[in-house]
């Protein structure tokens, strides 16, 4: 087997110390650069859900429920107002932690998980009110379309709040410091993705008319 | 395995042509890109916003947010044309307004911002060019 050191066109060894914080040339950690490398991704992965949810959603000759019959915009709007203010706790959070103010660390950290399970048991209603009024995934290529959408969001959303909730746990137990403030900064960074996201599903999905 | 000085024919890993190679290579990245001063995470180049001024962007955000939404009343008062566009617009300006501010995009390594403008742009145009392909219109 070829290792790294027989290989001609190997890169150089970076010395040691550079490895110790996972520095990379750019001034940033590893860390942040991958989770941008990430969202760029991920801006491509909606994009293509959004434009399917465009394509499929008045098609001629579906059956079921159609937009129009279904959307409640004044509550689709206080769970997108709930969803940007879980943003304003997320950077509280970390504008604390680089204080080094623990206690309102953990607040708002809380406060914006709080807001996604928030945000989270708004789309349970809204899907289960749905499907009582006669959309379900399978009804019709809107139906699909938007309960992929929609719940692919709302994945996202979940493991941002497991996300938020083990780094919760973790300053509880006093694991986390000021020096972990990078660490809060690129769960933060996950967290207003998904809200950038919701803003342009909300506008496109729910606000654009057909 | 090789080792300084008596590296094999073809090795690289830590010989002394390699590390020359690597401090000519440091030489091309500005200093400031290499090191974050005290204070600052890595990767960023000024200081966050203050709490308050989080707080004014997130009152800008909801105010949006509330026009947006009455806006999105005046269906058949206005042409859909008008009405779509305007819509995007003020999605665009809260998209800005949080990936900028909240996301630090203003603040950081200008390399964060085009990483996040080649994804945001790629998207938009693939699809675009995919919808109008489809004959897809709002």
């Amino acid at each position: 087997m070829t290792t790294v050191e027989e290989r001609p066109d190997a890169l150089p060894a970076a010395p040691e110390a550079a490895h110790a914080d996972h520095a990379t040339h750019t001034g940033s950690t590893n860390a942040k650069l991958a989770m941008w490398l990430f969202l760029s991704s991920d801006c491509l992965f909606f994009g293509a859900f959004i434009s399917t949810f465009l394509l499929y959603r008045d098609r001629p000759g579906q059956t079921g429920p159609t937009p129009s019959d279904l959307f409640n915009i004044p509550f689709t709007s206080i769970t997108s107002f709930i969803l940007l203010m879980s943003s304003l706790t997320m950077v509280l959070a970390l504008a604390a932690i680089q204080r080094g103010d623990m206690r309102r660390f953990r607040i708002w950290l809380i406060a914006t998980a709080l807001f996604g399970v928030t945000f989270i048991g708004g789309q349970i209603f809204e899907f289960t009110e749905f499907s009582r009024q006669g959309l379900n995934i399978d009804t019709s290529l809107f139906g699909s379309s938007f309960f992929v959408l929609t719940g692919l969001h709302g994945t996202h959303v979940v493991i941002g709040i497991i996300w938020l909730m083990s780094l919760w746990g973790l300053s509880m137990q006093e694991h986390m410091g000021q020096g972990d403030a990078e660490r809060v900064e690129i769960a933060g960074l996950y967290w207003h993705f998904v809200d950038v996201v919701w803003i342009v599903i909300f506008t496109v999905v729910y606000l654009v008319p057909n | 395995m090789s080792t300084e000085g008596t590296a094999a024919p073809g090795t690289v890993a830590t010989t002394a042509s390699s590390e020359t190679e690597l401090e000519r290579f440091e030489d091309l990245v500005p200093d400031a890109a290499l090191r974050h001063a005290p204070g600052l995470l890595p990767g960023e180049l000024k200081e966050h916003p203050d709490p308050l001024q989080y707080v004014i962007v997130a009152v800008v955000l909801v105010v949006i947010t509330g026009i947006e939404i009455g806006t999105s009343y005046l269906e058949g008062s206005i042409p859909n044309g008008l009405l779509i566009g305007l819509l995007l617009v003020m999605a665009f300006v809260k998209f800005f307004l949080v990936a900028s501010w909240f996301m630090h995009l203003r603040t950081d390594q200008p390399v964060f911002r085009r990483f996040f403008i080649i994804g945001s742009i790629a998207a938009v145009l693939l699809y675009a060019a995919v919808l109008l392909m489809l004959h897809v219109s709002f």
